[in-house]
């Protein structure tokens, strides 16, 4: 298949994980909507990898996918840590309701 | 010297653990760790210090692991402007920490300074890393560590909250910045920023590299405070322990700028001319918003919180100017509002620390109370307020003047204007603390302790010395211009 299918899903994946973040009002799954643009982007580097030599793969983007893979569970861990947190101080995972509740 | 620099990262990601594993096995020796991690952190400065004065005294940088035949490798690099940024840094990092050594909890010292110490390690690795790879990694290391730092009151809703937010929409930026590296690489087929600038050269008029350009600007612009993505920074700065606002303000923030200047004028140097006027709006949009926000606030943290996204401003007028004047004016302002931020935020931390408020109105008067700390204080606001001879003074005046003298009229009389607010409120804030009489929380308060006094009294000497002997450090940022970034016009 050619290389502009999955720049295009890849870019539509990005699209879908943000409005996930300006729409969605529950924490989680504003983490799911990061979640969702990370793996975009992950994607987006294994296709452009496949292109850079002939036959071959370039080992710098599967690199640099496996750890932004990494990085992206810490600050999910992170994020859900303080959903917790969050969730036992309003008894709530709404994010209006935050906003609404201070003081 | 880079060798030195990277051995500080490794002595300082060794000591990380180190510090949990003494406080985990000493119970409740929280002294011992105090004195252990700040003992790290003034050698840190000492070593970056050191290596600072010999770089500006033997005119060269410092490589690691350079060989352009293999573009996937990592690069290290100490040159003048990241040994600069990470000896501000890591003194700020010493203050801030000799600051708070009395007033955190004793079960949490441990994790603090850990925290604290995982920052300055990767605010290293950011300066000296010569590869978007590493850069990158590094990057979310530092933000990691500073959504636990924000949210590190975790007993206080409001803490948790501004954490939350500050994730979201930092880790966002980040995603965004990422993006834009995977079109970058898929351009070029490398992320190393000499093969970087040299590929891109030839690929002028490409819409791809502007997109790459602008998503760049968005995710670093984000953690710098610019004002359409500035939301985060008011909540975080006010939820964070006061040593860790300092921190956050004064050096965190300031690695976005420093990611900026080296995007505009060593990776992007061909490019940079069609970007002047959007970076313009920018800080126009930063001063505007700062300034007026802060013009009305009670709360004293959001208010210097306002004035850093201001400051942001500042630096972004020098940044959009462009000649070699305008960049060193950019980056001693960079310097200076670090000091001056750093000790507002300490001086306010130190009057919660005695009175449990922070409200300005509540505040009045407590110079009869608390008289060295608000005299170190008012050196600050005033400083904040562009009072000739004191160190904001002269570099603002660099950046209004090299503006003028670009043709940018506009942009150096919109940034007087902006000079004009932020002497309103700050003189304000003067007015409150030194001119109106005492209410009841000022009249019980008591003069800080002395590990409190030491930290603001060297930074308010260092703002006063630096104002009355200003073209030291003046020709330094010009020096560290002309040899690390690559000015185009």
């Amino acid at each position: 298949m050619p290389l502009i299918y999955y720049v295009s899903c890849s870019i539509i994946l990005f699209f879908i994980g943000l409005y996930c973040l300006i729409m969605k009002r529950n924490m989680i799954r504003l983490l799911m909507g990061l979640e969702i643009m990370m793996n975009a982007v992950n994607l987006n580097f294994i296709a452009f990898s496949s292109r850079a030599a002939e036959g071959a793969v370039h080992p710098l983007a599967h690199v640099f996918a496996i750890l932004s893979i990494s990085i992206g569970g810490c600050v999910i861990a992170l994020g859900l840590v303080l959903t917790i947190y969050a969730y036992r101080h309003y008894g709530t995972l709404d994010v209006r309701e935050l906003r609404r509740l201070r003081r | 010297m880079l060798t030195r620099l990277l051995g500080i990262m490794i002595m300082s990601t060794l000591s990380t653990p180190l510090i949990g594993l003494i406080g985990k096995r000493i119970k409740r020796e929280k002294l011992l760790v105090t004195v252990f991690a700040v003992s790290i952190i003034l050698c840190i400065f000492a070593i970056v210090l050191t290596s600072l004065l010999g770089i500006i005294k033997s005119h060269q940088y410092y490589v690691f692991m350079e060989d352009l035949s293999l573009p996937e490798r990592p690069i290290f690099k100490a040159d003048l402007i990241s040994t600069f940024m990470a000896a501000t840094s890591s003194g700020i990092c010493f203050l801030a920490l000799l600051f708070s050594a009395r007033i955190i909890p004793e079960v949490k010292v441990t994790a603090y300074f850990s925290v604290f110490l995982g920052i300055l390690t990767s605010i290293f690795g950011i300066v000296s890393s010569e590869d978007f790879f590493t850069l990158y990694i590094f990057w979310e290391a530092m933000c990691i560590c500073s959504y636990t730092l924000v949210s590190f009151n975790k007993v206080r809703s409001e803490t948790i909250e501004a954490g939350y937010k500050y994730l979201i929409m930092s880790s966002s930026g980040a995603i965004i910045i990422l993006f834009a590296l995977s079109f970058l690489y898929g351009l070029t087929g490398t992320l190393n920023f000499q093969i970087l600038s040299q590929s891109l050269s030839q690929a002028r008029g490409n819409p791809l590299v502007h997109l790459a350009v602008l998503m760049l600007l968005v995710g670093f612009g984000l953690q710098a405070g610019v004002v359409p993505f500035h939301t985060w920074l008011p909540d975080a700065l006010c939820a964070a322990p006061s040593a860790a606002s300092a921190f956050l303000s004064a050096c965190v923030e300031k690695m976005g700028l420093y990611c900026l200047l080296k995007i505009f004028f060593v990776i992007f140097n061909s490019f940079y001319d069609e970007w002047r006027i959007p970076i313009a709006v920018f800080a126009v949009l930063s001063m505007f918003v700062g300034n007026f926000s802060a013009l009305l606030q009670d709360d004293l943290k959001r208010l210097f919180a306002y004035s850093t996204i201001a400051n942001t401003g500042y630096i972004l007028v020098g940044v959009a100017v462009g000649t070699s004047k305008a960049l060193a004016g950019s980056i001693f302002h960079i310097l200076n509002h670090a000091i001056v931020t750093a000790l507002l935020f300490l001086c306010v931390g130190a009057f919660i620390s005695q009175t449990r408020t922070r409200s300005l109105r509540k505040l009045a008067g407590i110079r009869h109370t608390m008289p060295w700390t608000s005299l170190a204080f008012l050196i600050g606001v005033l400083s904040l307020a562009t009072f000739p001879f004191l160190n904001i003074f002269w570099s603002e005046l660099l950046i209004i003047t090299s503006s003028w003298e670009t043709g940018m009229i506009w942009l150096s009389f919109l940034m007087i204007i902006n000079l004009m607010f932020s002497a309103a409120y700050s003189l304000r804030v003067v007015q409150a603390i030194a001119v109106k009489g005492t209410t009841y929380i000022s009249r019980k308060a008591r003069e800080a302790p002395l590990s409190m006094i030491t930290p603001i009294f060297i930074l308010a000497i260092a703002i006063i010395f630096i104002g009355v002997y200003p073209s030291l450090l003046q020709s330094l940022s010009e020096k560290i211009v002309n040899s690390s970034l690559r000015v185009t016009s």
